[in-house]
């Protein structure tokens, strides 16, 4: 046995480490700790602020996925306060998430995941017309042509489109080989490049996606523009209370928002779905099927055993969060909690989220027996729900090592700033992953009336997948390869989503309604002495809950329970392990000493560790099937 | 800047051979898996001066500063990242992580010690010995005054690092302050910002790779190019300030016309940063292009400003209280006239004071 640290994972956001023990015979991980290793302390400073400002302050929490806590803050502001939002500034919220969503994916891809698959030094064996056939058979093989139906088509051709010429790729590769033949090798330095998995891929994938990470790297900032165009920047763009600040104007050309600016938004939509469909999608499955080819099927971790989603996208503006209807408006109804999803989708159970659970506490709650926390007096070996919650930080010194130099951590007693959120005493796995795992299991169980568009795209999704892998979704879905795929799917799905509701603004905006906010409620006298209310939003990395108490007009209490907090946690004495202990576990390691599975697996969640430490207080056209090898043929040998 | 050595040159100085640099690139050859008919390559590269080295720390932050950085177009993010510098250390970008990464960390330390340009993004925390923010095991404080040391300058990028950012918020529970307090004598660059422009974050690493320098700065050390102005004096809005044209609500008739969001508690005027001459995206917008008062997030305490941020300011800049003057406003447009004329004499005087104490430093 091998105990083995990971200090810190990069590529990533926030501070994060993970330890193993690993079997050095079988390469099994006998048991795995994930610890957040930084907290801000956020929760305490909301505490007297202005419930209008808390969504600038809560933002902060994370510039990756900024915007994602915004909007579930201004959400659980306007529940608590009785605030129903215009339809423009939904339409406009809805486009900000989707926009941020595609981005998100992209940049963890190509910039935070990819180097995990391949290898600059690998690309450098690569023949540059080889690289340029295998971009050309990737493009045939691998396009999904699925679009939300009847939205507009406002492109004449796609503004960015994979280079697949010889001279192209000798370029790229001339780049690489300076770089190293340099000495400075920058971002690419200390890897463990001689690990056997850079071996999986032959070496134009290499060479191909390393010119896909340069590309994405700059195109990325451009998917962003409707955040730039609605809030004013990314990242961190600016929101309010009962609606948006753009108010919007078709006489005025001094509107922050007008025909224009709405052109902007318009094109950076379009480029979200060309690098969708012809970068993200093809590159995910080229690599993807290779490894679920060779048997990489592992990873899958909790994400057999339970999943946890919120619902996604209301349509139209609601009255409510904990009264139930953001559920009832929800483009994709993925709120619940599917169990057992590895034995099938017919063995799966299906429970769905309600209003009550909300504000139930055995429902949703949050222990601290591993966590740097500690709760007061009679609480202090419950779980408490979010609005109930506490926040006192308890720092205990680690297994071997000092508390500020640490060897070991102490996985029987509190090893992280991340405390274990739970669903009815359960440990859950959210994200991408989750939410494409319960649509599935709520369509094939008969439990999903009248799906919407999205619904229909993302069954038909999985569908198209698991042809082209030829693996039912319970086999490849729930692994690490599933969890990266979902979210490239999830990106193709979110550009849709995006044009879906620019068609739907622009359709508001002809009918004459222009109104972005709602000021009736914006002074404190108009609120209640004291309220309290929830903000959800499926984020990028999965389910986000924001939860407030407002008394006289101040913030008393302010929690969020944030997607890594619920992957990322450490274990529950009773529950067992978190998403990322199941994952790494549930991973093989072929060289102890270089565990690139291990930082593998755990970056296919996308960790976003400032996010999970600071705040706890208290019907698509025929599919064109790859059935032979598509890198045959590639290689033009001279 | 000029300091920079090429590994050929490190060799002279310390007085070894030819013979013993060609057997160091026949070993770098191996080690980056070349095969030896590269070694040639190897040697050329070795002898040409290599490109500034950067390391990028992360204390309690966001990474909100590091992703506005690969916003930038001018440079894009790639060129200036392959091409520009040598970005050796990144937890966002670098490929490598735990052991081997730390490792690297203290070989570019001693490789490079005294001419690399550390680059730092979040505050650094001090209550209960550092331990609300650890990194590779250790105390972030720790591994940030080390790598300090070495440096040849620091940059201070964003509002955290700058002055402690929102963890340092009341009642700041972790100590959490800016870097400047544990920098020594080295050179500082503060960029502050929630997070800075791209392009003020890339350009100040371009002055340095275009100019072999760092940019000039003012008291506060911040790039006067960037930091010279305050909003208000460039904002595209300001004509309707002077003209006592107001926002009075989110979506009025004024915020759909694109009238000054003074009264919605806007900061622009007492905050220094470019939104309103470079804005963002390469002047696609900024907050208030956008309709949205300005947070003043380049301002150091912002988040303690006393003050909710829709609430009017009661006092700004060097005009001491202008409550009556904005009231005044409304009223006559004279009395905007009349503003102008003050905020542009105090502009002048401003900008007299700053050189007088330029020129000052400079005959000492």
């Amino acid at each position: 046995m091998k105990h083995v640290t990971i200090d810190p994972v990069t590529r990533i956001e926030g501070h994060l480490r993970v330890e193993m023990t690993v079997d050095e015979g079988s390469g099994k991980v006998t048991d795995a700790l994930s610890s957040g290793t930084a907290w801000r302390g956020l929760e305490l400073i909301m505490n007297g602020r202005d419930p209008r400002d808390a969504w600038a302050y809560i933002q902060r929490i994370c510039g990756v996925c900024t915007t994602a806590h915004a909007l579930a803050s201004v959400r659980a502001v306007e529940d608590a306060l009785g605030i129903k939002i215009p339809k423009n500034a939904n339409y406009i919220r809805n486009i900000m998430a989707a926009s941020l969503t595609v981005q998100d994916h992209i940049v963890h891809f190509y910039h935070l995941h990819a180097l995990d698959w391949v290898s600059p030094v690998e690309a450098l064996k690569a023949d540059p017309a080889a690289t340029a056939n295998l971009q050309n058979t990737v493009l045939n093989a691998y396009q999904l042509p699925f679009r939300a139906p009847n939205t507009s088509d406002t492109e004449a051709y796609p503004k960015a489109f994979p280079e697949a010429t010889p001279a192209y790729f000798k370029a790229i590769k001339d780049k690489v080989q300076a770089i190293v033949q340099s000495g400075q090798l920058g971002i690419f330095a200390a890897q463990w490049w001689d690990h056997p998995d850079y071996q999986l891929l032959p070496p134009e994938v290499h060479l191909m996606a390393v010119a896909h990470y340069l590309e994405m790297l700059d195109k990325q900032r451009e998917l962003v523009t409707p955040h730039v165009v609605f809030g004013g920047k990314n990242p961190h763009p600016h929101y309010i209370v009962g609606g948006m600040p753009c108010s919007i104007s078709l006489e005025d050309g001094n509107a922050p928002v007008n025909t224009a600016r709405l052109a902007i938004v318009d094109r950076a939509i379009n480029l979200a779905r060309t690098l969708s469909n012809t970068f993200y999608l093809p590159d995910l499955l080229a690599i993807g099927h290779l490894y679920v080819q060779k048997g990489m099927t592992d990873g899958g971790g909790l994400a057999k055993t339970r999943v946890l989603g919120f619902g996604a996208y209301p349509m139209d503006a609601y009255s409510g969060t904990a009264n139930g209807d953001f559920f009832r408006q929800c483009l994709i109804r993925c709120n619940g909690v599917v169990e057992n999803f590895g034995a099938g989708a017919a063995q799966a159970k299906f429970t769905p989220l309600t209003a009550e659970d909300l504000s139930n506490p055995e429902a949703f709650n949050e222990g601290v027996a591993h966590a740097w926390y500690e709760y007061p007096g009679a609480k202090a070996d419950k779980a408490l729900h979010p609005w109930d919650g506490v926040t006192e930080a308890k720092f205990t010194a680690p297994k071997v090592g000092t508390p500020t130099d640490w060897k070991e951590l102490d996985e029987k007693s509190k090893y992280s700033w991340l405390k274990t959120p739970k669903w009815h005493g359960k440990l859950c796995e959210v994200g991408p992953l989750a939410r494409y795992i319960i649509i599935y299991t709520r369509a094939q169980q008969g439990m999903l009336p009248d799906p919407t568009w999205a619904e229909k795209m993302m069954i038909d999704q999985i569908d198209a997948v698991s042809k082209v892998l030829n693996l039912p979704p319970h086999v490849w879905l729930p692994t690490m390869v599933g969890r990266t795929a979902a979210r490239a799917l999830d990106a193709q799905l979110n550009a849709e989503i995006a044009k879906f509701f620019f068609d739907q603004l622009i359709a508001n905006l002809k009918a004459g309604d222009t109104q972005v906010a709602n000021m009736a409620k914006w002074e404190p006298s108009e609120w209640p002495k004291m309220a309290k209310g929830v903000g959800l939003y499926e984020a990028p990395r999965g389910a986000l809950s924001h939860w407030v108490n407002i008394e006289s007009g101040s913030i008393t209490n302010y929690q969020c329970i944030v997607p890594t907090t619920w992957n990322a946690c450490p274990r529950d004495d009773k529950a067992g392990h978190g998403a990322y202990e199941a994952a790494m576990m549930d991973t093989r390691v072929k060289v102890p000493d270089k565990p690139l599975e291990i930082a593998k697996v755990v970056r296919s969640f996308d960790p976003c560790m400032a996010c999970a430490t600071h705040i706890y207080n208290p019907e698509g056209e025929k599919l064109r099937v790859v059935t032979t090898d598509p890198y045959t043929g590639t290689r033009v040998e001279s | 800047m000029e300091k920079r050595e090429s590994l050929w040159e490190a060799y002279l100085r310390r007085g070894l051979s030819r013979r013993s640099f060609i057997k160091g690139c026949v070993a770098l050859t191996s080690l980056m898996g070349l095969s030896t008919d590269m070694v040639s390559k190897v040697v050329e590269a070795a002898e040409k001066k290599p490109l500034p080295v950067v390391i990028w720390l992360h204390g309690h932050e966001c990474t909100g500063c590091d992703e506005a950085f690969i916003r930038s177009a001018s440079p894009l993010a790639s060129d200036l990242v392959l091409s520009s510098i040598a970005l050796e250390y990144d937890h966002l970008l670098s490929a490598a992580c735990g052991e081997p990464f730390e490792r690297h960390l203290e070989e570019t330390i001693k490789k490079y010690w005294g001419n690399y340009i550390l680059a730092v993004e979040g505050a650094v925390s001090t209550t209960d010995n550092g331990v609300y923010c650890m990194s590779g095991g250790k105390p972030f404080v720790d591994t940030f005054q080390r790598v300090a040391k070495g440096a040849m300058a620091i940059i201070a990028y964003g509002t955290c690092a700058v002055s402690g950012g929102i963890q340092g918020a009341k009642p700041n529970p972790t100590g959490s302050s800016g870097v400047g307090h544990y920098t020594g004598t080295k050179p500082i660059v503060n960029v502050p910002g929630c997070p800075p422009i791209p392009e003020v974050m890339t350009g100040v690493v371009m002055h340095v790779a275009l100019f072999g320098k760092l940019p000039p700065l003012d008291s506060e050390n911040r790039p006067k190019q960037f930091f010279g102005n305050r909003i208000h004096d460039t904002c595209y809005r300001r004509p309707f300030f002077d003209a006592g044209m107001f926002a009075d609500r989110y979506d009025d008739a004024g915020a759909k016309a694109g009238w000054c969001l003074y009264r919605l508690g806007c900061r622009g005027p007492e905050t220094y940063a470019s939104c309103g001459n470079l804005r963002w995206y390469q002047g696609m917008s900024y907050p208030i292009q956008s309709g949205a008062a300005c947070i003043g997030c380049a301002n150091s305490n912002f988040w303690d400003s006393g003050a909710s941020f829709s609430e009017r300011l009661p006092k700004y800049g060097p005009l001491g209280d202008v409550d009556t003057i904005g009231a005044g406003l409304a009223i006559a447009s004279t009395a905007g006239v009349a503003l102008h004329g003050a905020m542009s004499v105090i502009q002048k005087q401003k900008r007299a004071a700053e050189e007088a104490e330029a020129e000052g430093g400079a005959h000492k």
